[in-house]
């Protein structure tokens, strides 16, 4: 984890700052007062599902598309008011957008050449660019006859070349196959790193974001819900959408009965949950829980859940056990490697701390 | 047994029968015509055409009028393309209409309204008097500026739909990514924009060309005997001086022109989009 988002103060947190931008489209709102920060040096991901306006704030900075109101601010220029060719900003695109009437040199040239720099001049910084991505040898070749991940290399390299103040990654990954992806994901992470490149990717697979972040902000209807390191979105998610779109979790909703000493007691469908809460009796709520918490040998003072095995699933570096309870939620322990001993159709009892318990406060 | 894919190339034969027929055939005939004299075959009838001036005025004036012809449409119709691939909805069926319906309408109503515009008491005429650009009507009709302005408006939509075609299907984020690399405006639609049009561009232009070289009806109408052109001659040769040999020559290298367009421009468009 890095220790850069934590440890800094949060005036240099302000290397990029979006203030109060609000956009809509046809009258309808569909970004509203967004501040968002963003350090020098820093990767940092957009997540939210399609619609949920990561691409729209994406365009914003990047001047590909205009705000309503609000302004940007990069390295303590304001950039608002300034079209696209003159922020210094690159968009790697979804589509990589590489230019199919030009070479892989080219490409990566184009940037250099449209700064005014002579053909001559180009050369030793393109041939530098592709052989950070290894594609030296593919220099004079068209674009056209690049693989997904060759392609996706070109088009980082040609946004590298031009050092730009900012790199925006418009769902860099999706286009390739898993396997690749996920190489993709390192080399990329690694090469921003190394030239202490700041980053903002767009994507909505949180695996992803976790992956190549040091921060994720997710997004949902326009508005950031949580803007935090992937570990303290992970643990400790804001809203019940964070919850559920960050990782897996068993979601049950119910009220508060008691409350003592910051422990909250829950009734829900499958009987009493305590977590660490301090909601009032009769405060509706939702409780959940992440898979790789729940034990099969709970301890007495856990939360207790009885459950039927459904399903065991071996998955190598992980043992997943499938329980369904008798109001038919569907419950998750993952395990860490192989593990064998339990039997489909036996009843067994579950548990977790209750300080493992997520909580939040929802609309009765 | 026949294979499968000689089966399906079957269907092609009445299409083939009747181009072989209707078409290769007279034009065979038209051909050897021209090769064919008393004592064999002989190439006379190319050099006597050759030879004569006027016929030499005829045949640079006509591939001068394809030409201006052509370019004049390509510069009206390279921006109208752009609009209309970013039209949407009831825009975009307008331009569509606005381009298509005149071809319903037939040259000779078009031809007879530009004359109501070009005549020397005409509205052109008329109004460049009425602001004082000039005293004297400036004759118009019968000049091959009309006859050019005149083809050009015929032959628009041949332009603009091929430049369309290939805007619209356009990748939208280049153009982005040409701007978010630092270029200017020019220097996106120099290097990225106009590059990736030119197919739409070479293939309008060989459609209007082809068009713009044979057209006989509209500089009949619009220069009349003033100005003739390669076809009015072939109709002259064949009509009024019963020259036969003399009317397929000519029709020969009109042919051959419209040959070497159509292979100049699809060698171009395959070695532009051999690069992409």
């Amino acid at each position: 984890m890095s220790s850069l988002t934590t440890e800094q103060s949060p005036k240099q947190h302000r290397y990029l700052d979006v203030v109060g931008v609000t956009k809509s489209f046809k009258g309808t709102v569909v970004m509203d007062q967004m501040n968002f920060r963003v350090a020098r040096g820093e990767l940092v991901s957009l997540l939210g599902p399609s619609g949920c306006g990561k691409t729209t704030l994406l365009r914003i900075i990047a001047g590909l598309l205009e705000a309503d109101t609000g302004d940007i601010v990069l390295g303590g220029r304001n950039v608002s008011s300034l079209p696209a060719h003159k922020r210094n900003i690159s968009v790697v695109f979804q589509n990589y957008a590489l230019f199919p009437h030009l070479t892989v040199a080219e490409n990566v040239a184009f940037g250099l050449r449209a700064r005014g720099m002579s053909k001559t001049d180009v050369q030793a910084p393109v041939a530098d660019a592709l052989a950070l991505v290894r594609m030296e040898s593919y220099a004079d070749r068209p674009v056209s006859a690049l693989s997904g991940g060759q392609q996706q290399r070109v088009a980082v390299a040609r946004a590298l070349v031009v050092s730009p103040d900012l790199l925006l990654l418009d769902e860099p990954f999706s286009a390739l196959d898993r396997k690749l992806r996920e190489t993709m994901q390192i080399e990329l992470k690694a090469l921003l790193r190394s030239r202490g490149i700041t980053a903002i990717f767009v994507t909505h697979d949180q695996e992803e974001a976790m992956g190549v972040s040091d921060r994720i902000a997710v997004m949902s209807n326009g508005k950031i819900e949580q803007f935090a390191e992937p570990s303290v979105l992970y643990a400790q998610p804001a809203s019940p959408f964070v919850m559920d779109f960050v990782g897996l979790s068993t979601r049950m909703s119910g009220r508060v009965v008691t409350q003592t000493d910051g422990i909250a007691t829950v009734r829900t469908a499958i009987g009493e949950v305590r977590a660490i809460a301090d909601y009032t009796a009769g405060t509706q709520v939702q409780v959940g829980v992440r898979p790789e918490l729940i034990t099969p040998d709970p301890t007495a003072e856990m939360n207790q859940i009885k459950v039927q095995l459904d399903d065991v699933m071996t998955l190598g570096s992980k043992t997943v056990l499938h329980g369904v309870t008798s109001g038919e939620d569907k419950f998750l322990c993952e395990l860490s490697g192989i593990r064998t001993g339990y039997t489909r159709g036996e009843t067994v009892t579950w548990g977790w701390a209750v300080a493992d318990t997520l909580i939040h406060e929802v609309a009765a | 047994m026949i294979a499968r894919s000689n089966r399906i190339a079957l269907l092609a034969v009445p299409g083939l029968a009747f181009l072989a027929i209707i078409y290769a055939l007279p034009l065979f005939l038209l051909l050897f015509k021209s090769i064919q004299g008393a004592e064999g075959l002989t190439l006379a009838s190319y050099i006597d055409f050759f030879g004569d001036e006027f016929n030499r005025t005829v045949l640079w004036r006509t591939l001068r009028v394809a030409l201006l012809t052509t370019l004049l449409a390509l510069v009206i119709a390279y921006p109208t393309a752009f609009a209309m691939a970013r039209a949407k909805g009831i825009w975009l069926t307008v331009f569509l209409v606005a381009l298509v319906l005149p071809m319903s309408l037939g040259v000779i109503v078009k031809a007879f309204a530009w004359s109501i515009l070009f005549r020397s008491n005409g509205f052109i005429n008329t109004t460049l008097q009425a602001i004082g650009i000039t005293d004297e009507p400036v004759r118009m009709l019968f000049t091959e500026t009309a006859l050019v302005i005149g083809a050009a408006n015929v032959f628009l939509p041949f332009m603009v739909l091929p430049i369309y075609s290939v805007i619209r299907q356009l990748n939208k984020s280049l153009p982005e990514a040409a701007s978010s690399l630092g270029a200017t405006p020019w220097f996106r639609f120099t290097r990225v924009t106009l590059p990736l049009s030119l197919p739409g561009v070479v293939a309008g232009s060989a459609f209007t060309f082809s068009l713009a070289i044979s057209m006989y009806v509209i500089p009949s109408l619009i220069v009349g005997e003033r100005q003739q052109t390669l076809s009015m001659l072939i109709a002259r040769s064949f009509l009024y001086l019963r020259n036969e040999p003399l009317g397929s020559t000519i029709s020969a290298v009109l042919l051959a022109i419209a040959i070497f367009v159509v292979l100049f421009s699809s060698w171009l468009a395959g070695r532009l989009g051999a690069r992409q």
